[in-house]
């Protein structure tokens, strides 16, 4: 009888799998940190995914489309496991990874096995430098990031002395070599220090007290949310003078909520978002189906590679990776973050805007390409 | 009516039984030595009446009362105090410290009390270091009071072992080999102070292999051998005691034979 | 800013952050003083009390309490924190390690460890995975000596932790039940001959212990001003290092190496380059464990100097 059971159970199973297969099903993963410091991003990475399926509806030629959410933890061991998962899952488009120390690893095995890899986040220009065929990036690069921030301090905010403070990762620490390199070209600024912080800390006095005394300029805090909203509310009870500037990682709902006042006045670098009725539409979705009161800076990101990934599907009538990849970098698709045009190595032309913290939100300031007032 | 009795009282570990159908009577207020050779089953008696762990099999009783199950915090609330061979002492205690402890059982103010500092609290703080005090005095210990008990003499600390085992006001002492390792004039005092305790009204079942001090202070000598009682009376009866004889010298003499 | 400015200011830094780690890493050494274990899930009990006072805090704030009671906002605040996650602790004891405490060593660790997932856990279900911001009480008034500026939140904290810490001092020295928890570190069998209710020890231990990691919980919170469900990593490596610097066990050690392992931190970083400020505060636990493999009040042996 028990054998019976067995044989009739392995049967079943084979048939289920049969079944499914035939179904035909689209299986797009995410990478992006589910635990950890930066969950709440890689949540918001995940969310704006499963929205972009939600809203594009039907996909012709699959019966459904499944989202496969992976962790990254913003760790490169653990990306690599959770890209080699997806790929044993047979997904055929993956939507990540958020760190760039995460995203550069999890590259190897994705693109090795034709996986279309489209990162929400990271911004570290060596990713798109590698001559990936199948890496795409949504967000502009950090060396544009940079440069936009050089850009400020020197024309706008005609900084002379300027403090860099990163958290020693792939792409905190890109930013601040990148910032470095410009400034040193230009020979506009002095770089009077580079302090470094651990990431998981709270305490920021020690290296903020030390800037206190040097009082440069300008401080800019390569570093992400958490670490930054705790950060500039130190930095606030120290009654420090300096200016702040950050960048897209900190540019966040949650950066508002808790540096409260002390985030007023500071500058962050986060591409300019137009004004759009899809825009609007997609917030409202978004809200309603998280029921979020605020939304982060990816899901927008990670709802356009979502969206863009399933007309492109749809337009080329296939999930096969070449013709896909083709598809996607021949065609200038529509976007809530803008026009999305892929460049030959999978970047967009897309533009940083000098953002400040005023009545608690984030509003346009200046425009480093054109030198104007927002 | 006997203090302490232990009625056909045994205990074994796995195949090994240690004390083997053990009665003993201990009137009130007098002074029994338990001896017998190296494993007799001397400390495993102890450890039964402490409710270290339980008889396997007999009863023991106290006051009337059977002890068989209680915990040992509970058996010393009944009124039943000991010392250990080896001491144990809480070395980085203060001496006025370590005889505080001690009469833990007898106090009362729980975590409440003592984080909210109840007037009844500080005034049983205060009683507690008084009573302390006194029996320090009563032990000639007060001079160390506030030293390391781990920094007093070694005699010293014996006695201060005893200090401490009176501090929960003990109708009954169990003092397990109180002499070893001292002096002969440490020695003498100790008998000193065992008598005085006796004379205080308190029973005293003593382990001990100093045999001047067993003869010298002891109303009754039960010898142990093997876990068995073989022998029980005066002291000056047990020293004439044939079978005892045999039970401490037995081997060696059998092999001169 | 003058240089006696700053370097009053990076030791009352100092002295903040290690006022935090010692109260944290009190908890760690109460506990192994008692039971000998490591009670790993001692930084989500601290995380826990983080979250008890945002939600008390929060209500109180919402009532208007904040501004009109300020000080009984505070001891409502506290004492809540501390009281719920003493009664975690106590559960904790009751049904993780009580039933572990004659199995092995081993048995008795995987147990703290799985408890410190599941509570790791339990908190990122109710409270969510990103930073909760804690209401602002204090903002950046304060006072400014000699160039260094000391907020009314740091000397609140500061004091409070002081305070935490002198009554635990004055609970173990002074008061009966202190006096039964130090003898049962010392001696477990010895105090249990001498009538002392081992239970209840060991019991108080967890409500003890918990509930001072539940007051630096509500202290980060209060400071840094966000919570999330896994703070508790960082602060309990720093926590347990401090326990282990100062002497396991050691209520003292645990104070002083609390204070060791943030003034290190602190200071380093400000005199020094920033980027080796984890590898010095670990090279120093390593160094010190090297010459003094008991840390810097620890005995050596299961007896414990309380």
């Amino acid at each position: 009888m028990k054998k019976i059971a067995i044989v009739i159970m392995c049967v079943a199973l084979i048939a289920g799998f049969h079944g499914m297969a035939a179904a035909k099903t689209l299986k797009i993963g995410t990478l992006s940190p589910l635990t950890g410091p930066y969950a709440q991003d890689g949540t918001d990475i995940k969310q704006g995914v499963l929205t972009a399926v939600k809203v594009f509806g039907k996909l012709p030629g699959f019966d459904k489309v499944e989202v496969l959410p992976g962790d990254s933890a913003c760790d490169g061991g653990k990306a690599t496991m959770a890209a080699n998962k997806l790929i044993n899952s047979g997904v055929q488009v993956v939507v990540g990874a958020y760190c760039s120390s995460a995203t550069e690893p999890a590259q190897i095995p994705l693109m090795d096995a034709k996986i279309i890899m489209i990162t929400p986040a990271s911004t570290n220009e060596r990713l798109t430098q590698k001559g990936y065929k199948y890496f795409f990036r949504m967000p502009p690069r950090d060396d544009v990031q940079a440069w936009s921030t050089v850009q400020f301090l020197e024309k706008k905010l005609k900084a002379k002395t300027l403090a860099l403070i990163d958290d020693k990762q792939t792409y905190t620490a890109g930013l601040t070599a990148n910032i470095t390199k410009f400034a040193k070209k230009d020979n506009m600024i002095k770089i009077v220090a580079h302090e470094f912080i651990t990431p998981g800390d709270s305490d920021f006095t020690a290296v903020l007290t030390k800037l206190k005394r040097l009082n440069p300029d300008a401080i800019y805090m390569g570093v992400y949310q958490p670490e930054g909203s705790k950060m500039i509310r130190q930095a606030r009870k120290l009654d420090m003078k300096s200016t702040f500037i950050s960048e897209d990682a900190v540019y966040h709902p949650k950066f508002l909520e808790v540096g409260g006042k002390a985030a007023e006045g500071v500058y962050l670098t986060f591409a300019k978002a137009p004004d759009s009725p899809e825009r609007r539409a997609f917030e409202k979705t978004y809200k309603k189906m998280w029921n979020a009161k605020s939304i982060g800076s990816y899901a927008y990101y990670a709802y356009d590679a979502g969206m863009m990934t399933l007309a492109a599907i749809k337009k080329a009538g296939t999930a096969d990776p070449d013709q896909l990849e083709k598809t996607i970098r021949e065609n200038t698709w529509p976007g809530i973050t803008g026009k999305i045009k892929f460049d030959s190595k999978g970047d967009r032309k897309l533009a940083h805007i000098i953002w400040v913290v005023k009545n608690n939100k984030f509003v346009p300031y200046w425009n480093p390409i054109t030198g104007k007032d927002l | 009516m006997a203090h302490l009795a232990l009625k056909n009282v045994s205990k074994s570990f796995g195949g090994l039984l240690a004390v083997d159908s053990l009665d003993l009577e201990l009137p009130a207020g007098k002074i029994l030595s338990l001896i017998g050779p190296n494993g007799a089953g001397k400390t495993t008696v102890f450890n039964m009446i402490t409710g270290v762990y339980p008889p396997t099999r007999g009863k023991i009783i106290y006051d009337g009362k059977t002890l068989n199950r209680l915990k040992s915090s509970r058996i010393v609330a009944r009124g039943i105090a000991r010392t250990f061979q080896n001491i144990r002492l809480f070395k980085s205690m203060t001496v006025l410290e370590n005889v505080e402890v001690g009469m833990h059982c007898r106090t009362k103010s729980g975590a409440v009390r003592a984080l909210l500092r109840t007037p009844f609290t500080l005034r049983e703080e205060r009683a507690i270091e008084n009573k302390a005090l006194e029996i320090l005095e009563f032990f000639s210990l007060r001079r160390y009071s506030n030293e390391y008990a781990s920094n007093l003499p070694y005699g010293d600390q014996r006695r201060l072992e005893i200090a401490r085992a009176m501090a929960a006001e003990p109708r009954l002492l169990l003092l397990d080999e109180p002499a070893a390792g001292m002096n002969p004039s440490e020695t003498a005092e100790l008998m000193q102070l065992i008598l005085k305790l006796r004379d205080t009204g308190i029973t005293i079942l003593l382990v001990e292999h100093d045999m001047k001090l067993v003869m010298g202070i002891s109303e009754i000598v039960s010898v142990l051998d093997h876990g068995q009682k073989i022998a029980e009376g005066l002291p000056a009866e047990i020293q004439k005691n044939e079978k005892v004889i045999e039970a401490y010298l037995g081997s060696g003499r059998k092999k001169k034979k | 800013m003058t240089s006696t400015g700053f370097i009053l200011q990076q030791l009352v830094n100092a002295l903040f952050l290690g006022s935090i780690y010692a109260l944290i890493a009190l908890g760690y050494t109460m506990v192994y003083g008692i039971i000998e274990l490591i009670n790993f899930a001692h930084g989500e009990l601290f995380t826990a009390g983080a979250f008890i006072g945002l939600i008390v805090l929060s209500a109180l704030q919402s009532v208007g309490w904040v501004d009109s009671h300020f000080i009984l906002t505070m001891v409502i605040v506290f004492a809540m924190a501390m009281a719920y996650v003493a009664v975690l602790g106590v559960a904790l004891e009751h049904v993780a390690y009580r039933p572990l405490r004659d199995a092995s060593r081993l048995a008795a660790i995987l147990s703290a460890l799985g408890m410190s997932i599941f509570l790791s856990n339990g908190m990122m279900l109710s409270q969510g995975v990103s930073d909760r911001a804690y209401p602002s009480i204090f903002g950046a008034e304060g006072i400014t000596v000699m160039g260094a500026k000391i907020t009314n939140g740091q000397i609140f904290i500061i004091l409070l932790a002081v305070a935490l810490m002198v009554a635990l001092q004055l609970f173990v020295h002074r008061t009966r039940l202190g006096k039964a928890m130090r003898a049962t570190a010392q001696n477990r069998t010895m105090s249990r001959m001498l009538g002392i209710n081992i239970d209840q020890t060991i019991r108080i231990t967890f409500i003890i212990g918990p509930a001072l990691g539940a007051a630096a919980g509500v202290m980060v919170g209060l400071y840094y001003g966000a919570v999330r469900f896994d703070m508790g990593f960082i602060f309990m490596i720093k926590a347990f290092a401090a326990a282990i610097l100062g002497g396991i066990g050691s209520i003292p050690g645990a104070m002083i190496g609390g204070l060791i392992i943030g003034g290190v931190e602190v200071l380093w970083a400000a005199f020094l380059p920033s980027a080796w400020k984890d590898v010095t505060t670990f090279t120093l636990l390593i160094l010190v464990l090297y010459f003094k493999p008991s840390g810097l009040w620890g005995q050596g042996d299961v007896e414990v100097r309380v």
